[in-house]
């Protein structure tokens, strides 16, 4: 959908009185899960992550969100205070970054595979070493197998709206996975813009009945052992095990839908629509594009417009679900351009680029397609993607589309400033 | 096997020092106020600082030692009662058996010029109801296996235990009595190794039953009382932990989950080490004992440093409930049992039973008992209580403790020691047993 369909589909409907108010991403995230109303919340700060809790905290403390909040001693315990909610019953949420993102992994990789529906915000941050504590996207990306849906946020409300939506798509039967919300760590963390707040009957009536925890339950009612030792080499070990990862995989399968079909309803009864999986911007006639993630697009989109008023046959594809990877979406996107640049705020290792330009590649095999195309790097450690920047990467598409060779190293956008 | 006769038994946490029991005593069986004629005698109520008091009792010992010393026959067992009886007309008042009682079970009633000694009153004591502090009860010793029996084992048969591994008593007996409205974590470890947790789609258990992390077992509890409290339903969390996890990787989960005082009951099943992955060391295994990652070679003999006292720290978390226990000690370990039950409605229990591995110890199956009683006579192993009110205190006192040798040399995992690392053992274990007693004076904060 380009963004003038989902502007016309949402006038299309009559917004219900909201409120507006000015909030921080953070302060959106925690007001979004205040909306969703969840039994229990475990926390421990972490920068730039903590004025999330702090607003968690004090919406509790204000009696304005009626959950247990549980101050652990880390990540990792945080985690996992979750884990058991959930197999009791309860609807959960934490958020984290980093380090802590780190220091959760052992139960962060166990929680998709008991199929449970947590909601978790990653305001993303760099990864150390070196230090740093600023925004980026290696944390999330280091995590990408593990299981989790992924989407990110390019503005402060779509982490409101993402985030209320998120517990829908986790909840759901076809999915029962858990879900990141992706919010950019500094840029939307801190950066206060506009915020229309949802009423909270209509919220209520969107997520309807509570329906959790049905697969797997630690009930003195209906005793039964969850997650016992599985696998090995003899016996029903082997199968039961691919039952369980292939169900996991066709859970991340169905969220493509889920995620559609959420995002349809909340556009329907809230009155205000994102693109769900991909978001075309101006690419209906462009002749080349690029590619962005998260709260980049803000400013790629300012560079579009710019380069449509010069001339420029260029449009904009904004990547909003990462895992599952919105493969027909982005293919159907790819098929309209004939060059292509990649922008992540990530490396790669492996590969010497940005991990979300190896996905595409991917998914430009899978159309049978060859197309050049480069990977940028930009916007590490905090650094600023500007304006400027993404006519770089406009201009050094342009030339792949000229007959330019594509580097085989990756543009790193902030080196020389 | 012998049988089990009833006795009064005596909880020093209890006793005011108020000599109601001694009055009593006297009443029924001279017909006189005189305590001193009292066959129930409480010592320490003439200003001893510790405000600690001691009973001077016969016990009806199983194999009492007045009996084989009386040269005049006597005394006897009751083979039916249990009672040892004094015969008037038999005693020659040589006295020898006060001499021969180490309970001070015998006296001399200087009033009569004969010894006198408790006969349990036909079985109904007068002391016993005269306590109005509950420091006397009149038990049978295998009521509380009968009890248990009663309920319904809420393990699978067959759980897959080492031969001779005391673990699987241990888990039936905790289960039986925590009982069905119950969530039982069993993190990596023999607990789930035995079955407990079930393979490949199996449960081991009629309880709901999960196999945490290593490292999150308190954690994921603390998660799922917390959502029953909300719901408002009464669920006992429970963990069945290895010293492994609960000591070194899950500690801080551990150590997160009782500063928030979370309401469940946490037990460490302590077999000094990681047992079921082979037998390497954990922070919990002793200094010098042999294990596969602290092998006894040319240049190494054994674990070289102290074990962690676990429940010493988690006495420093100011739990609800703290102690620790030993299979050798089931009445002992009962009462605890159902002391951190109560406690775990309102905060964090801590149970710490000190479990010998048959396998990783290496001592024959049929010893596991013994290996556990003589870590308890060394004081190797001491048996504590604590409470934020009442403080710790011991519940089997060892004043006079064997040499800790008597322990060492029950096990394979200790034979290859020098005189020095005995030494060293032997020093530690005074020094623990001093450490800990100085706590049952400062411990309490009332
Ligand atoms: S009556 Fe009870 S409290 Fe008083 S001395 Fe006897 S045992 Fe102790």
């Amino acid at each position: 959908m380009t963004t003038a369909t989902l502007e016309k589909a949402a006038a299309a409907e009559a917004p219900r009185k909201q409120k507006v108010i000015l909030a921080e991403g953070n302060e959106a995230a925690a007001l979004g899960v205040a909306l969703a109303r969840p039994d229990m919340v475990s926390v421990y700060p972490i920068t730039p992550q903590s004025s999330l809790v702090e607003h968690l905290a004090k919406l509790i403390a204000d009696g304005r969100m009626d959950a247990d909040i549980v101050d652990a001693e880390g990540e990792h315990s945080v985690l996992s205070v979750l884990q058991g909610g959930a197999l009791a019953g309860a609807r959960t949420y934490t958020a984290t970054c980093g380090p802590g993102l780190a220091f959760m992994f052992e139960p962060y990789f166990r929680t998709p595979g008991m199929r449970l529906p947590i909601v978790l915000t990653i305001v993303t941050r760099d990864g150390i070493t070196p230090q740093s504590v600023w925004g980026g996207h290696q944390d999330a990306m280091t995590v990408r197998e593990a299981g989790w849906i992924q989407v990110y946020c390019e503005s402060v409300q779509e982490v409101l709206d993402t985030t209320v939506m998120a517990f829908k798509i986790a909840e759901h039967h076809d999915v029962m996975l858990p879900v990141n919300v992706c919010l950019d760590g500094n840029y939307l963390s801190y950066g206060a813009s506009r915020v229309e707040m949802p009423d909270q009957a209509d919220v209520d009536e969107f997520m309807g009945e509570k329906d959790v925890n049905w697969h797997v339950a630690l009930d003195p009612l209906r005793p039964m052992a969850v997650d016992p030792l599985t696998g090995g080499t003899t016996g029903k070990g082997p199968q039961t095990f691919v039952r369980y990862r292939k169900g996991q995989c066709s859970g991340m399968q169905n969220a493509l839908r889920v995620i559609e079909e959420v995002h349809a309803d909340w556009a329907k009864r809230i009155g205000r629509s994102f693109a769900p999986l991909v978001e075309e911007y101006r690419l209906d006639d462009a002749d080349f594009a690029i590619m962005t993630l998260g709260s980049m697009t803000g400013a790629a989109k300012d560079a579009i417009d710019e380069a449509r008023d010069a001339g420029k046959k260029v449009g904009l594809i904004k990547i909003k679900t990462f895992s599952p990877f919105p493969v027909e979406a982005l293919m159907k996107a790819l098929a309209k351009v004939k060059a292509l640049g990649v922008i992540d705020r990530s490396v790669g290792f492996r590969w010497n680029c940005g991990p979300m330009y190896q996905e595409t590649l991917g998914a430009l095999y899978r159309l049978g397609r060859f197309i050049p195309s480069m990977s940028f790097i930009g916007g590490l450690a905090g650094a600023d993607i500007t304006v400027p920047h993404v006519h770089r990467v406009i201009n050094e598409t342009e030339a792949l589309l000229n007959g330019a060779a594509a580097p085989t190293e990756p543009v790193w956008l902030n080196e020389k400033e | 096997m012998g049988r089990a006769y009833s006795t009064i038994a005596f909880d020093p946490a209890k006793c005011d020092g108020c000599g109601d029991c001694m009055t009593a005593c006297a009443q029924a069986k001279t017909g006189t106020d005189d305590i001193a004629r009292s066959r129930i005698q409480i010592y320490g109520r003439d200003g001893a600082a510790d405000k600690t008091f001691e009973l001077a009792l016969c016990r009806q010992c199983a194999d009492p030692k007045c009996v084989t010393v009386c040269p005049a026959g006597a005394l006897s067992k009751d083979g039916t009662s249990g009672v040892i009886g004094w015969d008037a007309s038999k005693c020659v008042d040589c006295l020898l058996c006060t001499v021969g009682c180490s309970y001070a079970g015998i006296a001399l009633d200087e009033t009569t010029g004969h010894v006198s000694k408790c006969d349990t009153c036909d079985g109904n004591p007068a002391c016993v109801p005269a306590c109005s502090k509950g420091a006397l009860k009149y038990i049978t010793t295998a009521n509380i296996y009968n009890e248990v029996g009663d309920w319904e084992d809420l393990f699978a048969p067959g759980l897959a235990g080492c031969q001779g591994c005391n673990t699987e008593l241990l888990m039936r007996h905790t289960l039986r009595r925590v009982g069905p409205d119950t969530v039982l974590a069993t993190p990596p470890g023999c607990v789930p190794g035995m079955g407990s947790v079930g393979f490949n789609g199996t449960t081991g258990t009629k309880v709901p039953v999960f196999h945490p992390l290593l490292t999150n077992t308190a954690a994921m509890l603390a998660g799922i009382k917390r959502q029953y409290k909300r719901v408002g339903r009464d669920v006992q969390a429970l963990a069945i932990a290895g010293d492994g996890g609960a000591s070194d990787v899950g500690f801080q989960s551990l150590s997160g989950a009782a500063e928030r005082g979370e309401q469940m009951l946490f037990m460490v099943v302590d077999n000094e080490g990681y047992m079921n992955t082979g037998m390497q060391r954990s922070s919990c295994t002793p200094y010098g004992a042999w294990t596969s990652t602290t092998p006894v070679g040319e240049t190494q003999r054994g674990k070289t440093q102290d074990a962690k006292n676990l429940p010493l720290i988690m006495v420093n978390h100011r739990c609800a409930y703290v102690a620790t226990a030993s299979t050798a000690y089931m009445e002992d370990l009962y009462d605890k049992l159902d002391k951190a039950i109560a406690a775990s409605k309102t905060g964090f229990a801590y149970l710490h039973v000190y479990s010998p591995c048959t396998t990783g110890w290496r001592f024959p199956s049929n010893l596991n008992m013994e290996v556990a009683r003589k870590a308890v006579e060394t004081n190797f192993v001491m048996l504590w209580e604590y409470t934020p009110q009442d403080g710790l205190h011991f519940t089997k006192p060892v004043d006079d403790p064997l040499p800790v040798t008597d322990y060492l040399k029950a096990m394979g995992r200790f034979r290859h020691l020098s005189p020095e690392q005995v030494e060293h053992i032997q020093k530690k274990v005074v020094e623990n047993q001093k450490f800990v007693e100085r706590m049952t004076e400062h411990a309490h904060v009332g």
